[in-house]
């Protein structure tokens, strides 16, 4: 029994726990802005550890030895407590995803939803974060978090369920081993596919739907008022949240890991970084879009495909 | 419910200092104040206690992206007032080197305006290319900007023949990426989608107020001092006024990449003709008494110097007026009824150079104290202000 | 441009009509037929737009010059006004354009235009000193210095 408590404390903090994630989280940002650099024709990160990849760890180092300013006008309780509760909340969903082998650190029946519930929440708490700041941008910025959650949480909800509809069940876990057994939900869900891509960039809030926090516009917009401890815990949410859309895209359509627990720590790895390599990608292809742009297109848009998308599934009987 | 918000002098959008203060409803400007006086450095009044080879330095550092036409502005007021006749060579350089700036210059906006759009991606290409017209600058006067080449009666250096061969293949170079992104500003999404239809200016208005460059041109007025009145060298060299008729920044951004294949077009006529003989002629330090008028296409717009003479070796006045503080109402007109978000696209959409507009006395930077908007004192004196009237 | 047909279009005598050289002409006014020649200058061909305002100090008079460009020559508006009467029409219900550059006078000489709406400081910040016009001659470094109290 001692070995088997033993090998569960393993598993929650070093792997594919919180130690396996935290690095995964600094290794995820590192590949996402060497990959945006390289479009964009620039180095990127380059020096602080070999090709730069320790440069994230740097970062938030730095970030939490930086003076940490609450503004007199904030309100203090949420003002401090968002950026704590966001980490927390963005690594949470993670223990869900198989990561090696075809289960999830914790799986269970509608583990799905809990991970769509988090995200709203994630969503929820950046209008607070930013409302509590007190800073006409980041009210101004808040309020555009709130209205571009009001765009992408449908379809980004109904994306989701097309795999849970195709494989009968609401977990993660399950998902993944009726795809293993089956096949990849990307090929014959693309349009879900698609519109879950698209709807994660909306939520994590990566150009070009970036526009809470719209950087020439409103100058930071929510984040405008964080510093120091809290920012470095928010950068650390983002890249946690990066984390999690890839690690999505790459279980519920590309089928996750796969094979006997060596084997599918590898073929998760690299779906992981296919899927942060097209959000990358993305990244690096466009302008901003305008908050009425992005809410008339994804209603247009996204929300009909979805819905299409789901009845398709429902259809075919797949 | 109506804000105001502040838009600079801090301000991740704006590359200088200014003050807009806008008021916004639901996300759309529904009224503008604009306040200038950030980087007052005091020129006009410098100008008073300088000599005439003086001040070719001092109007080379109104502005730094747009120094050339200065300088070319000022060098030709004073040739007027002296009764001088610049050397043919000497002109088809100041062509070619003002058409480069305009280059240089248009390649710089098209980043700016990428940036305030969010596209990270085309900045950073647009200054990559931005890059090659820069060496080429430094290549033929020592410097990437305020080339000092620019003198009273001429130009101080000359452009050698392995240099034209050089020249010769960045232009190139730069044509074909003129070329690609004409196709990507008229092909992509979200270009289009941030650009076409946003801050409009009528004919009617850009009339009205007066509004000049590339502005102005976008509105469809073929309004063009190298065409109108032609100076340097551009009497003999046949070129095209662009303009477009859509009002907007999409049109802008197509009226100063076309302008850029054009000007690419003019260096090389001016190459190919440019006659032999001296760059520059004698000048007396003594200025007879009189009074000058004269103006340049600069990147930005007609850029204006007048000067009046009284006899000695120094001025009596100096007047500038750069090309931003005429299309300033412009943009105020512009900026009614835009969404906030499109405000920084706006802004940069008339390629604002802030340090061009205000020039004028305040202190003389020659006295033992510094000057007071200097960097670190205008940021002080900002932050102060804001707190008093707002309270933050 | 010639000479006979700016004097016939504005319809003001010919000695007020200065050829500088070609393409260069002077009007001289006075402050009643300011705007009255202004509007009869729109109207003409080949009428551009006003490139800006220049004021500078003639004497014990204020000298506000009018930079009109037209595509084939630059006609400069002159008038004079004394300092102890600085009042002049604004121009802005002709031309719009017109209102930073008078502001911009205003700020920096003292002159008054009637009928601007905003002749709010431009450039000089909002503690500046009353009176103290820096563009004028008086106004040297050292006195603006003392004046502010040489804190600045």
């Amino acid at each position: 029994m001692v070995s088997e408590e033993i090998w569960i404390l393993i598993e929650i903090f070093l792997f594919p726990g919180f130690l396996f994630l935290f690095s995964l989280a600094f290794f995820t940002e590192w590949f996402d802005r060497k990959i945006v650099a390289r479009f964009q024709n620039r180095y990127g990160p380059l020096h602080v550890g070999p090709k730069g990849i320790l440069q994230p760890i740097a970062d938030f180092f730095k970030l939490l030895s930086k003076e940490d300013i609450t503004p007199r006008a904030a309100d203090k309780v949420p003002f401090r407590l968002m950026p704590i509760l966001l980490l927390t909340l963005a690594i949470a969903p993670l223990f869900c995803i198989p990561i090696m082998g075809s289960n999830g650190l914790i799986s269970f029946e509608g583990d799905l939803v809990l991970i769509m519930f988090i995200m709203s929440l994630m969503a929820l708490l950046v209008f607070i974060g930013g409302w509590a700041s007190t800073n006409r941008f980041g009210t101004i910025g808040s309020i555009r978090a709130g209205l571009q959650m009001f765009a992408y949480e449908i379809p980004m909800n109904l994306s989701m369920i097309g795999p849970a509809i195709s494989a009968g069940s609401l977990s993660v876990s399950k998902i993944v081993e009726w795809q293993i057994n089956g096949v990849w939900n990307v090929l014959i869900q693309p349009v879900g596919f698609a519109v879950l891509t698209i709807c994660l960039m909306a939520h994590l809030q990566r150009i070009p739907f970036d526009i809470p926090e719209a950087e020439s516009e409103i100058v930071g917009g929510w984040l405008v008022e964080f510093s120091g401890k809290k920012l470095a815990l928010i950068r650390l949410a983002n890249d946690f949240e990066f984390v999690l859309a890839s690690s999505l895209m790459a279980s519920l359509f590309l089928g996750g890991p796969y094979g006997p627990w060596y084997i599918s720590l590898i073929t998760y790895l690299a779906k992981f970084l296919l899927c942060a390599f097209i959000l990358s990608n993305l990244r690096a292809a466009f302008a901003r879009y305008r908050i009425d742009h992005l809410l008339t297109g994804a209603w247009k848009y996204l929300t009909p495909l979805a819905l299409l998308q789901v009845c398709l599934i429902k259809a075919w009987g797949i | 419910m109506t804000f105001e918000i502040p838009f600079g002098p801090q301000h991740p959008a704006l590359e200088e200092p200014i003050n807009f203060m806008f008021k916004i409803e639901e996300e759309r400007v529904i009224d503008v104040k604009t306040r200038l006086g950030y980087v007052h450095r005091g020129i006009e009044k410098i100008a008073e206690s300088r000599n005439y080879q003086q001040l070719v330095y001092l109007s080379e550092r109104i502005c730094g992206i747009c120094s050339f036409a200065h300088t070319l502005c000022y060098s030709q007021t004073v040739e007027e007032l002296l009764g001088l006749e610049v050397p043919e060579r000497a002109k088809f350089i100041r062509t070619i080197l003002a058409e480069m700036e305009r280059i240089q210059n248009h390649y710089l906006w098209l980043g700016l305006t990428a940036k305030e759009m969010g596209f990270e991606t085309l900045f950073m290409y647009a200054w990559r290319d931005r890059e090659t017209i820069i060496e080429m600058l430094d290549m033929i006067s020592g410097k990437r900007v305020n080339y000092g080449v620019n003198t009273i009666g001429g130009v101080r250096r000359d452009i050698a023949e392995s240099t034209i061969e050089r020249i010769e293949k960045s232009l190139e170079y730069l044509e074909k990426r003129a070329e690609h992104y004409t196709r990507v500003c008229t092909k992509d999404p979200s270009i289009l989608k941030r650009t076409v239809g946003v801050g409009i200016l009528r004919p009617r208005e850009a009339r009205a107020l007066c509004a000049v460059g590339p502005t102005a041109r976008a509105s469809g007025i073929a309004r063009d001092v190298r065409a109108d009145e032609p100076y340097a060298a551009y009497g003999e060299i046949p070129f095209k006024v662009v303009t477009y008729r859509g009002c907007d920044v999409a049109s802008r951004m197509y009226v100063r990449i076309d302008e850029i294949k054009e000007s690419i077009r003019i260096i090389r006529y001016a190459l190919k003709k440019m006659p032999e003989g001296p760059i520059r002629v004698k000048v007396p330090t003594r200025v007879p008494e009189g009074e000058a008028v004269s103006r340049v296409e600069a990147p930005r717009g007609e850029n204006l110097h007048f000067l009046k003479s009284n006899g000695s070796d120094k001025p009596e006045r100096w007047k500038i007026r750069a090309p931003t503080l005429a299309n300033l109402l412009s943009l105020c007109r512009m900026l009614i009824g835009v969404n906030l978000a499109d405000v920084p696209v706006v802004i940069a959409g008339i390629d604002p150079c802030i340090a061009c507009a205000e020039r004028v006395a305040l202190i003389d930077a020659k006295t033992k104290r510094r000057e007071i908007w200097d960097g670190k004192d205008l940021w002080r004196y900002a932050n102060e202000w804001y707190r008093r009237k707002y309270g933050f | 441009m010639r000479r006979s047909e700016l004097r016939r279009q504005l319809r003001i005598r010919a000695r007020d009509i200065i050829v500088k050289r070609e393409r260069r002409f002077a009007v001289n006014v006075d402050e009643k037929s300011l705007k009255r020649v202004i509007r009869r200058l729109m109207r003409m061909d080949n009428y551009t737009h006003l490139s800006t305002i220049t004021a500078l100090e003639v004497g014990s008079e204020i000298e506000v010059i009018y930079h009109f460009a037209f595509t084939d020559a630059m006609v400069s508006v002159k008038i004079r006004i004394s300092k102890d009467d600085l009042l002049l029409p604004s121009i802005v219900d002709l031309i719009p354009g017109a209102a930073l550059y008078e502001r911009e006078i205003h700020d920096l000489f003292g002159v008054e235009f009637e009928g601007n709406p905003d002749l709010s400081p431009l450039l000089l910040p909002d503690d500046w000193p009353e009176g103290v016009y820096p563009l004028r001659k008086w106004w040297s470094a050292e006195r603006i210095n003392a004046k502010l109290g040489g804190k600045r």
